[in-house]
């Protein structure tokens, strides 16, 4: 402790005097090395006086503005400014959406269209058909002929002319007038005999789960017209 | 009601950005006063510190993106854009003269809001040092009023480095580490910083003149 006393000059008690008080600091760790130091030097202990008073009023200025804070308004500009920050990162979001919305939407159809041409339908191919035949949920199958004239006996007159084992066409309930069938398709279907009676078609056996081949005349829409029934006879042929 | 749930800065920030008001109310609450205090001290002008204040969390509302957990506390940076925003102000307009003449808005008695602890405390009683002080009660409370209106005048003629020292390390209590940490220093150049500026603080409150705004800043 004496050797600690002596060994501290003007200078080194200088260095430290801003740190007295100030733990975790070298001169809080020699804080009484230095006491010893002024009472031995009166240069010093005006020094170490001039340093506490200055570190009173430090502490007192600190302490009265400790409280203080900004104005109301600055609080009330700055949540007024998150709302407006808040409306525009929404709409940029919203932006956002509908710009993948429509690049989704351009790569379906591009997928779509490139798929149509990769893969065109096969009309009239045994492939068709065999699809038409399996596929029973759907009476529609892969176009085979051209609509035929203007009314409905017109075009029940030249299907039976192609063969004789052909039924007329039976108009639908719900279908259009049929002068307006220009344009539209005839399809091979195969259909159930329940589904044949709910088209108007005279079957019986109703029970039998085997299926009966026709011909369905779509309209332009796609919508089916008129029905046939096809003997197996023709088909085999 | 309950109080709001201590989250960290970066949660907070994210939350903020989401368009959560209470996030960012729960920032401002806890990193504006001693931004303010910064600014306030280191411009002498309550309106200017009003001002540094509104910048700075303008800022952070407006890139809150700028703000890297990795790089630093919140507080930090938010104190590194007060000290930007100081410096254009200074640079822009220098006729801010802080802390001088009779405007002394550190001494100011203010009314309303978030000034009434400030007025509660008594700071108004202890206007700009010239001895017009409205409820002084007492000598001993002068003479302390005096002292601090002193004080506040010597601070503000401290060169600007020297000053953010002297309100960091001493107003604000940081330790040098924090200090340096903010302003992107070595801690020995914190220490002999304040270690000159107050000498030069004890040397203007010993001489009875008026303290004249330093011209130079520097070491």
């Amino acid at each position: 402790m004496n050797e600690e006393r002596t060994s501290m000059d003007c200078a080194q008690f200088g260095e430290i005097l801003q740190d007295l008080d100030r733990p975790g600091t070298e001169g809080f760790a020699l804080r009484r090395s230095a006491l010893a130091h002024a009472e031995s030097c009166g240069r010093c202990a005006l020094r170490m006086i001039e340093a506490e008073s200055l570190d009173f009023a430090l502490r007192t200025l600190a302490a009265r503005e400790a409280e203080r804070q900004a104005h109301p308004r600055v609080a009330r500009a700055l949540v007024e400014e998150v709302r407006v920050q808040s409306r525009s990162a929404s709409r940029h979001g919203v932006r956002w959406q509908l710009a993948a919305l429509g690049v989704a939407a351009a790569l379906l159809l591009v997928l779509g269209y490139s798929l149509r041409h990769r893969f065109p339908p096969a009309a009239g191919s045994d492939a068709a058909r065999d699809s038409a035949a399996n596929h029973t949920s759907s009476p529609i199958a892969a176009p085979v002929a051209p609509v035929p004239d203007s009314n409905e006996d017109q075009s029940a007159d030249s299907q039976s002319n192609d063969s004789d084992d052909e039924t007329a066409f039976v108009s639908l309930p719900y279908a259009d007038d049929p002068n307006a069938l220009d344009g539209g398709a005839v399809v091979r279907v195969l259909l159930t005999r329940p589904a044949l009676a709910s088209l108007g078609l005279p079957v019986t056996d109703l029970g039998s789960a085997d299926r009966i081949p026709a011909d369905i005349v779509l309209s332009e829409d796609g919508a089916p017209q008129a029905i046939r029934l096809v003997s197996q006879a023709s088909l085999d042929e | 009601m309950s109080q709001p749930i201590d989250l960290s800065d970066a949660l907070l920030l994210r939350r903020m950005m989401a368009g959560d008001e209470d996030a960012f109310a729960q920032v401002y609450r806890r990193t504006h006063p001693a931004i303010y205090r910064f600014a306030l001290h280191m411009t002498g002008n309550a309106g200017v510190a009003d001002d540094v204040t509104q910048e700075v969390f303008m800022t952070l509302i407006r890139n809150p993106r700028r703000f890297d957990p990795a790089r630093g506390t919140l507080g930090g940076f938010l104190f590194g854009i007060a000290r930007n925003h100081l410096r254009k102000r200074w640079e822009q307009d220098r006729r801010l003269v802080p802390f001088t003449g009779d405007a002394d808005d550190l001494g100011d008695t203010v009314s309303g809001g978030a000034r009434a602890a400030h007025s509660a405390s008594g700071n108004g009683a202890f206007g700009n040092g010239n001895g017009h002080s409205r409820t002084v009660t007492g000598p001993d409370e002068l003479v302390l009023g005096e002292s601090i209106g002193r004080l506040r005048q010597a601070i503000s003629t401290l060169p600007e480095n020297y000053r953010e020292v002297v309100v960091l390390c001493e107003l604000q209590e940081m330790t040098y580490e924090e200090a340096a940490s903010l302003l992107g220093c070595p801690v020995g150049t914190v220490r002999s910083r304040l270690h000159r500026a107050r000498a030069i603080l004890v040397e203007k409150l010993r001489d009875p003149r008026p303290a004249r705004r330093a011209s130079v800043v520097g070491e």
